[in-house]
């Protein structure tokens, strides 16, 4: 007892307990996440393709099925919807109904920016998250992210694990003098969101530990659907 | 607890735990997200995107992975994109196949080609590459 006493507060040190309701998401379980077009409030009008380039990979090594971003893109846009601020006001359900998907994650650029001091390059990057029920239309998770890099105090080595993996070193990645590049930052702001134990979501069914990583009050669910055959 | 445990063990920097949290990825993206990124950056260099795809699928299925969720669809529908209907068929069912929370929308898609397939080749949408945006 003394060593997970000793283990949980470590856990509690390096990563702040969820202190979300999970429930809601716990009980929709969706499998099937749709990704739509970012609404990209900051100025810089490409960043909204160049952040929807990173979201797929982060969500389904979360172990959800994640339906192919550029497709979805572009049968949005043959059904007229190429406004993303549109998308994101349709109703969630029948969104979802239109691709077979149980959910969907909305996000939105809130900063994209890059500033230039006199010895550095400040670059700024914001998120804000939105996963909702493709059958009741509810909210089922959210998070913001705000990641900002300093080339003059490049001291931001990104760790092991699954972002060392994705992300890898984000100093190197930013600081180029030419033209900043938000999309290692991006990168890592997305891991970071979807992270659990953390802000981000549960395992999905394609993880092994789907369903065994589960805050305890929310454990006490029917048993899990079947899982799906490959 | 026993994710208390595992997030112990990584902050002691310990070995990584039997599961979920060890440095690989589930999928060998191949640059999945990196050929997306190109694509939105470059759209002209569409032959580049397409082959990028078609080359993420190779090193996959040769390495015995499984195909990232939404590989097989997306090189389909680049494929459906230039008309190449019958080759496009075949990358839906695949992801039709692998990955069965895709199977409604395959299945749709899958229609629309055989509805384009048996009329005139005018009727085919969405069929020309986009321009340059820049």
């Amino acid at each position: 007892m003394k060593r997970l006493l000793l283990l949980a507060a470590l856990a509690a040190a390096c990563a702040k307990p969820p202190g979300k309701d999970y429930s809601k998401l716990v009980s929709a379980s969706p499998r099937a996440i749709l990704v739509v077009p970012v609404v990209n409030k900051s100025v810089d009008v490409d960043a909204a393709d160049y952040f929807l380039s990173t979201l797929s990979v982060p969500l389904a090594e979360r172990g959800y099925y994640v339906f192919p971003i550029n497709l979805v893109k572009r049968m949005l846009e043959d059904d007229g919807l190429s406004d993303a601020a549109l998308v994101h006001g349709a109703d969630p359900v029948r969104l979802c109904s239109l691709f077979g998907a149980d959910a969907v994650l909305y996000v939105t650029i809130q900063q994209w920016t890059a500033r230039y001091l006199v010895v550095s390059t400040q670059v700024t990057v914001e998120f804000d998250y939105l996963l909702k029920d493709g059958r009741t239309g509810e909210e089922l998770w959210k998070e913001h992210q705000m990641r900002v890099f300093d080339s003059g105090s490049a001291n931001s080595g990104s760790g092991g694990g699954l972002l060392g993996a994705l992300v890898g070193s984000l100093a190197a990645a930013v600081a180029t003098k030419a033209a900043p590049n938000y999309m290692p930052l991006a990168r890592e702001a997305n891991v970071k969101a979807l992270e659990y134990p953390g802000p981000g979501i549960p395992a999905g069914p394609y993880r092994p530990e789907y369903r065994r990583d589960l805050p305890s009050s929310v454990t006490t669910d029917p048993a899990p659907p079947p899982a799906a055959s490959r | 607890m026993r994710a208390h445990v595992l997030v112990g063990m990584l902050a002691l920097g310990a070995l990584a735990g039997p599961f979920g949290c060890a440095p690989k990825t589930l999928y060998r993206w191949g640059g999945y997200d990196q050929a997306l990124y190109d694509h939105y950056k470059n759209p002209q260099k569409r032959d580049e995107f397409v082959a990028r795809l078609s080359g993420i699928i190779e090193e996959a299925e040769k390495s015995g992975g499984v195909v990232p969720p939404g590989c097989y669809a997306e090189y389909g529908w680049a494929l459906y994109e230039e008309g190449r209907l019958a080759e496009a068929t075949v990358y839906f069912d695949k992801e039709s196949k692998l990955w069965p929370e895709s199977r409604p929308l395959m299945e749709k898609l899958m229609r629309n080609v055989a509805r384009a397939r048996s009329s005139p080749p005018a009727a085919v949408p969405a069929s020309a590459p986009e321009e340059a945006k820049k």
